[in-house]
């Protein structure tokens, strides 16, 4: 049938008039072909001669050259249907929950365009304060080693082949055991115990870091398995024998920002902390008193604590510094009585009976202590793990399953583990990446990421907190416990989700999913609250503690002890192949990528090793030699290590045999390619010393008292942030005073405190008015101005920022958050070495000296070997924390020197850095008196030299760049911008609301990160901000305040709770 | 014509007439290149090749490349920028300050000094250049009407200051001592046989004819550029020097630099010079022009800037001790006694005790001695940049961040590069330029040629 259908534009065309007709003619050109145009007499009239033709072929060459060179163009594709939450340029918050075995807390994830960008405290409805570590470890997102998919012997498979595989394993005769590490999931819990008990399969659990001794302590002392809750925001004095609550141990991350409530001097009181301590910790760090023990001397310093509270006089073999320091912290503890706390980071059943027996005879227990709270955390069964190795090197277990846990890296015995698995029939592993147990199992059934999952965890006995996914699963992963429910075929093909909300609410049904309001309130907040949370305080039982102290005094150590710890950074070794961290120096020795034997100066004398650590001064090498295992590392001098021992890091040596858990974790050469060792294979980052610790009743000890060191004459490099590791006795910089001079002078109105006296400069006018010019003649540096005033004092915003050098404690959380927030390039071990770190945000840790200009003028030393001795730090040295980034001075002495303007004040005191103007003379890094500059000497997102760890140079991880801050070209100056892209959001939403910025309503990242509230930022021209109260308060101060150059950062003296002798 | 008193030396040797004069210099460029002269600049070629080459990485791969890091920021690039920088003003404090003090003997000297000048200026405005991040960009310092909104330099830096300086003193320099070629390249000219060497020292000499109003223009135009360019000796080294002197780092802050820093560059300038006449005189045979005499006059503006150099060195350390300012006297405490206190001393020995050699007449008028001695000072005051720039920021005001610098292969590799630049150029300029400014030397002969000398004391 012929199509009789006819379509029409307008009604010209259907009524065919002339006008159209003529319209539609010329609708097209007149097609004319190259004969006819070359034809046409015409063309030799016109004036196109062979210059023009030239001229217009050199146009177009250089045009089109031009075009060539411009920046690549990257396409970005629009979302076809927009998601109703996601407006491109706008960040979304969401609530979850972190929990890596380690460490617990509530946070707040960043997301921009649905991508997870920033993990920051959730502080309003959540509890703990982000650390280093939990800040960084939104990396591991997008770390290009996990796993796309489940595997069978090394080759992808699908799904149901690792299901069926499982199953059929569980069936065979023969043990079962899913082995895991403290589950805090409820859900996950459930799964499991279905699986038990339909798939006849064991549960073992246990921890990297074993704490077992703490609930064995508490089950004998108190009759509840439990781990001891301490509550620093109630303690007036606390003592700590060789537990870093501030840094890795235990619960650390609820513990820095308690502790800081105390050792807020204004408040009229300070508490006080004494530490017992072998390695310096960063806890040590910040200890009010010190004192260095050995490892095998931590139990008798409890025993003799707890003779010293309840008056016995026994004797012990403690030095005399250790006893006179038990005597004064004994005499603290007493005064404090119930506000008293002693906490002992020793995983030994002795010592940890001791300190309940002093807890209790204080009658702290209820107030500082408190058992039966947390139900969380490190629940492991050190003696149920050594049994499943047992049974498996006997070939009496059929299957394991491995989740969330890496025995054949961080096992005592890691070896025996590892033999043992070979003889597992069946073993699957949940891991996301082949570490080193997932890659000795036959499977590997990838989990997803926290970030990509939902979870439930509960630490308290109070409260479920919630992990909600921020981003739909990368890859071909399934929740663990979806796993474990499909292996005892019970997942009846309900997701995950289902699952866990029916752990709840049995009748869930999948309707409610958006109309559960509770739920949805729980979600939004990161928690849900259940019962009322009143916690018993158990009664002591333990009254006989005879036996632990025979036990603890009969310690004797050999030439050299070792105590194992975790460093600040680092952790347990879960985020290895996180360049962030591995390039955050660690707050004591401020040492990158490495871990590496900590001895005292007198021992390095001693044996004649390097003493001081540079960048072309490598570290010297030891042999340190354990029962009949030894390992070759480098020595770093530590200021504070107990002469007669040495620590080494856990953590570190992560994919020893070359398992694929990310790049960052092996070393890479100044090439840019993988170091090798002889038989070509990647050397860790590192050595790992699980090794090292030692079973003992049961339980993990990470000390050992009896190690050979030996010098070996070799050399390794050591890449140090901070070489230098005392002050000068430059007391503009640092301001430090006692409690007791702070309170005589509390009042004293801002700079005229003797502990912080304005700075002022002589003049040759009479200024006092005595009728002489002399020294008495001063004015305050203020007076002194070269350059025109910035108008930025009550005009408009003026952003600055306050620290508290009392409540730093160094934990190096705003340097990570720093560095992810501003996509610091991260520059690797051997630029580090050299000196190139581009931390905008770096903490300068100090050491006091024992030696002094004033010291030397009494000794009738010479001012040349004064300075040259005040280089040397004290061996068991006082120490400040100082966090260092640009100041936003107003008198900038950069920006007058940039010969092209590319560094400007702004008129809110910001000192702005225009990197598309830099033209890397680098005179402003050289200008800068606080050295915070950092200059982009390479090209760092393409060279070749950062490919394995620079994040912008991998395809996966360079997601979690954030997209408001500029990728650096080489060549430019960049440094701290004070967040300007959160300032600017921060107005431009006051702005949209028509309301002024509200105080605390932008903060820079280190500030939001610093769970102390140390740092604080604001608006200094806001007459109530909070910011602006505390820069008009009494401590604080400009650091180099007499070179006049008016930063918008103020220091608050450092208040150390001492006798003011020791100030 | 001029008379000159008997009893003061002759300035020419021997018996030499005006055509002796313009044989000696212009027989070298007719006649073929000696063997020594081709082994030099292959040897000069090959390692500005190589210069060249690590310039090249330099500028492909990053200023990483060098030894710098976050503290120190500048190390050999700046010390190599003000080295040669200072190496280039004895040209001109030679055609134009002598000049207008009347000081016949500059003749002899002049125009390789300025030659060595341009070339020295040349070579330092390398550094500014290549030790930016972003040399792609560095026509920015430029005040040049652009398209990026009003955007304009920062005349409150001293880098621009340098801009200026730097530009106008080469672009001074230049006109000044092309001027002074141009009757020499009509001698040339007018006794080259070969047509081509004929015609491109035809067109170099813009059609000299050696006339009357040719020369009395000649003789006014050198006289004001003279004036032109005798503050500017002064100027460019006092804005080098405030590169340092405006900042405020320890050790750099320092109101002495200007004077400090122009006898330094003039004591340097002038160690230098005799570095290259001693060869060039030998190489040339022009031992009757350049002689003992002109060495001797030399090495007194040697001791007395060596001596003002010497004087500015314990000023620094007296006044940094008088401040009672914490960091400036750690900075010099540092200087002396610090890790670096070897660079200090070698700067010590050899820019104040080594010229002081020169107050006895013998070693003063010793060749050997002289250019010993010469090479002594170049090596010292390259050490004094180092020490006052690598030594004031590796420890200055936070103890945290102080650090150390270590040279990398490519940081020796540019600076001897540019060595290897500057010769290539400079034996270039002796085998086709005329050497010595012969047509002003023709003036002084009857003055202070020696057998003219002999002939007015007859009489």
């Amino acid at each position: 049938m012929a199509n009789t259908k006819r379509y029409w534009s307008g009604l010209d065309e259907l009524h065919e008039t002339e006008a159209f007709k003529t319209i539609q003619e010329h609708e097209f050109p007149e097609t004319k072909s190259v004969d006819e145009f070359l034809s046409d007499d015409r063309l030799e009239s016109t004036h196109t001669g062979r210059r023009d033709f030239l001229k217009f072929m050199g146009f177009s060459l250089t045009a089109a050259t031009l075009a060539a060179c411009e920046t690549p163009v990257i396409k970005s594709i629009p979302y076809t249907n927009k998601p109703e939450e996601v407006t491109p340029g706008v960040a979304n918050h969401y609530a979850s929950t972190y929990y890596d075995g380690q460490d617990f807390i509530n946070v707040l994830v960043k997301t921009r365009e649905g991508r997870p960008i920033f993990v920051k405290s959730n502080g309003r409805t959540g509890i703990g304060r982000v650390n280093a570590r939990v800040n960084a470890s939104v990396m591991s997102l997008y770390d290009s080693a996990r796993l796309e998919g489940p595997t069978k012997e090394g080759e992808s498979c699908s799904w149901a082949t690792i299901d069926a595989a499982v199953k059929g394993g569980l069936e065979v005769a023969g043990r079962n055991v899913l082995l895991t590490n403290t589950i805090m999931s409820p859900s996950i819990l459930r799964s499991i115990e279905t699986l038990k008990a339909t798939s006849n399969v064991e549960h073992v659990s246990y921890d990297a870091v074993d704490y077992g001794a703490f609930r064995a302590a508490a089950i004998v002392d108190f009759g509840i398995n439990s781990l001891p809750s301490y509550q620093f925001d109630m303690a007036e004095t606390v003592v700590t024998i060789g537990a870093d609550f501030l840094g890795t141990f235990a619960d650390s991350i609820f513990y820095a920002e308690r502790w800081a409530k105390t050792r807020r001097p204004e408040n009229g009181s300070m508490s006080r902390l004494h530490a017992f301590e072998t390695n310096m910790s960063l806890t040590g760090s910040n200890a009010d008193y010190r004192t260095m023990v050995k490892p095998s001397e931590q139990g008798k310093v409890a025993a003799a604590l707890l003779s010293a509270i309840s008056g016995n006089s026994a004797t012990n073999t403690l030095s005399e510094v250790a006893n006179a320091a038990i005597q004064s912290a004994a005499t603290d503890l007493k005064k404090a009585g119930t506000k008293g706390l002693v906490l002992a980071g020793s995983n030994d059943l002795h010592t940890q009976r001791l300190v309940n027996a002093i807890n209790a005879a204080l009658g702290a227990v209820g107030t500082t202590v408190l058992f039966d709270h947390e139900k969380g955390l490190f629940q492991g069964d050190q003696a149920a793990f050594q049994q499943l190795l047992k049974d498996m090197n006997a070939g009496k277990v059929s299957t394991l399953i491995v989740s969330d846990c890496n025995p054949a890296y961080d096992a005592v015995n890691a070896e025996e583990f590892i033999a043992g698995l070979a003889k597992v029939k069946t073993s699957v592993s949940t891991a996301m990446v082949a570490d080193e147990t997932a890659s000795r199992c036959g499977m590997i059934a990838p989990n997803h990421h926290w970030l990509e999952s939902w979870s439930d965890l509960q630490i308290e006995k109070n409260r479920i907190d919630l992990v909600q996914p921020t981003i739909a699963p990368l890859f071909d992963t399934r929740a663990s416990g979806l796993s474990f429910l499909t292996w005892c075929n019970a997942d009846a093909g309900m997701d995950w989700y289902t699952y866990l909300r029916s752990t709840y609410n049995g009748s869930y049904a999948a309707e409610a999913m958006y109309t559960d309001r509770e739920w949805n309130e729980a979600v939004h907040n990161g928690h849900m609250v259940m019962g009322d949370g009143v916690t018993e305080t158990p009664a002591y039982t333990g009254a006989d503690v005879s036996a632990a102290i025979l036990n603890v005094n009969k310690r004797t150590g050999g030439s050299f002890e070792l105590a194992l710890y975790q460093k600040t950074t680092m952790g347990v070794g879960q985020h290895a192949a996180n360049p962030i961290l591995q390039e955050t120096p660690d707050p004591i020795t401020k040492v990158t990528w490495d871990n590496y034997v900590t001895m005292s100066h007198s021992d390095i004398d001693a044996m004649g090793l390097n003493g001081f650590i540079g960048q072309e001064a490598p570290a010297s090498v030891v042999n340190v030699v354990v029962g009949d295992t030894s390992m070759e590392l480098p020595v770093f001098p530590t200021p504070g290590q107990a002469p007669g021992t040495i620590g080494l890091a856990l953590g570190y040596g992560r994919g020893a045999n070359g398992e694929n858990i990310g790049k960052a974790a092996f070393q890479s050469g100044e090439s840019g390619s993988f170091d090798t060792d002889a038989e070509g294979n990647l050397i860790p980052v590192g050595a790992n010393a699980f090794g090292w610790a030692r079973l003992n009743e049961g339980l993990v000890d990470y000390t050992q008292y009896d190690v050979r060191v030996e010098a070996t004459g070799g050399t390794y490099p050591l890449a140090c942030t901070q070489i230098q590791n005392t002050f000068m006795g430059r007391e503009s910089i640092v301001k430090e005073t006692d409690f007791t001079s702070y309170f005589s002078e509390r009042d004293a109105k801002k700079g005229s405190a003797s502990w912080n006296k304005l700075i002022t400069l002589g003049v040759h006018e009479d200024v006092n008015a005595d009728g002489t010019i002399d020294a008495l003649d001063n004015k305050p540096t203020a007076a002194f101005d070269l350059w025109h005033e910035h108008a930025v004092e009550d005009v408009g915003h003026r952003w600055g920022m306050t620290i508290d050098l009392t409540t730093c404690t160094g934990c190096s959380g705003c340097v990570t958050a720093c560095h992810i927030e501003n996509n610091v390039p991260v520059v690797g071990k051997d630029e580090v070495r050299r000196h190139r770190d581009m931390h905008w945000m770096r903490i300068d840790r100090f050491f006091a000296s024992d030696y002094s200009l004033k010291k030397g003028e009494e000794e009738g030393t010479g001012v040349i070997e004064s300075y040259r001795r005040m280089e040397d730090p004290a061996l068991n040295p006082q120490t400040v924390h100082m966090p260092m980034m640009c100041q936003h001075c107003n008198h900038a002495p950069c920006e007058t020197v940039c010969p092209v303007a590319a560094t400007t004040h702004s008129n809110e005191g910001l000192n702005q850095m225009t990197y598309n103007r830099c033209i890397g003379t680098r005179y402003c890094a050289n200008n800068c008196p606080y050295k915070v500059r950092r200059f982009n000497w390479f090209n760092y997102p393409g060279y070749k030299k950062f490919g394995n760890f620079n994040p912008a140079q991998d395809s996966l991880m360079r997601m979690v760049l954030n997209p408001d801050v500029t990728v650096r070209s080489r060549g430019v100056m960049e440094k701290c911008s004070m967040c300007v892209q959160r300032i600017q959001s921060g107005k431009l939403e006051a702005k949209k609301d028509g309301t002024p910025v509200a105080d605390g309503s932008i903060v820079t990242a280190c500030a939001e990160a610093c769970p102390t509230n140390a740092i604080s930022f604001g608006d200094l021209n806001d007459k109530g901000s909070n910011v602006q109260s505390i820069s008009q308060n009494n401590r604080a101060y400009h650091a180099l305040e007499e070179i006049g150059v008016k930063p918008n950062i103020f220091y608050m003296t450092k208040v150390r709770n001492v006798e003011p002798t020791q100030a | 014509m001029q008379r000159e008193a008997a009893i003061r030396e002759p300035l020419i040797l021997g018996d030499k007439s005006y055509k002796d004069i313009t044989d000696d210099v212009v027989g070298p460029i007719q006649g073929p290149a000696p063997i020594g002269w081709k082994i030099m600049i292959t040897i000069s070629s090959i390692i500005a090749v190589y210069g060249v080459g690590c310039i090249l990485y330099l500028i492909g791969t990053g200023i990483g490349v060098w030894g710098l890091n976050k503290t120190v920021g500048w190390a050999w690039d700046i010390t190599n920028f003000v080295w040669w920088v200072g190496i280039g003003h004895a040209g001109t404090l030679i055609s134009a300050v002598l000049l207008l003090f009347r000081q016949k003997w500059r003749m002899a000297i002049n125009r390789s000094a300025e030659a060595m000048t341009i070339f020295a200026v040349i070579m330092a405005a390398i550094f500014p250049g290549i030790h930016m991040g972003r040399i792609w960009v560095s026509y920015w310092v430029l005040p040049l009407p652009n398209q990026f909104g009003s955007l304009w330099v920062n005349f409150n830096s001293p880098l621009l200051w340098d801009v200026f300086a730097i530009s106008t003193y080469f672009s001074v320099s230049l006109v000044f001592w092309y001027i002074g070629l141009i009757p020499d390249f009509a001698t040339i000219r007018d006794r080259m046989t070969k047509p081509f060497a004929k015609k491109i020292y035809g067109l170099l000499s813009f059609g000299w004819s050696g006339r009357a109003k040719h020369w009395t223009r000649f003789e006014e135009v050198s006289l004001v550029l003279a004036g032109i360019a005798t503050p500017l000796v002064f100027s460019v080294h006092s804005i080098v020097s405030m590169d340092f002197a405006t900042s405020i780092v320890p050790g750099w802050h320092t109101t002495i630099f200007p004077p400090y820093f122009v006898s330094g560059a003039v004591f340097s300038g002038f160690a230098m010079v005799q570095t290259l006449l001693l060869v060039l005189r030998k190489g040339m045979k022009l031992e009757s022009y350049i002689h003992v005499k002109h060495v001797e006059y030399m090495n007194i503006v040697i001791i007395v800037t060596g001596s003002i150099v010497g004087v500015a060195y314990l000023t620094e350390l007296f006044i940094s001790w008088y401040s009672g300012v914490e960091y400036e006297s750690y900075a010099f405490i540092n200087r002396f006694s610090g890790p670096y206190s070897w660079a200090y001393w070698i700067m010590m020995t050899c820019n104040v005790i080594s010229p002081q050699l020169f107050w006895f007449k013998k070693i003063r008028r010793s060749l050997t001695a002289t250019f010993a001695l010469s090479i002594v000072v170049n090596i010292g005051m390259w050490f004094e940049r180092y020490v006052i720039i690598v030594t004031s920021i590796h420890r200055d005001y936070d103890p945290s961040s102080w650090g150390e610098f270590y040279p990398t292969s490519i940081d020796i590799g540019v600076f001897v590069g540019t060595m290897g630049i500057f010769l290539t150029l400079f034996l270039g300029f002796a085998r086709f330029f005329p050497v010595l400014a012969l047509n002003e030397l023709k003036t002084i002969l009857k003055s202070s040629g020696e057998n003219y000398k002999k002939i007015q004391d007859k009489h």
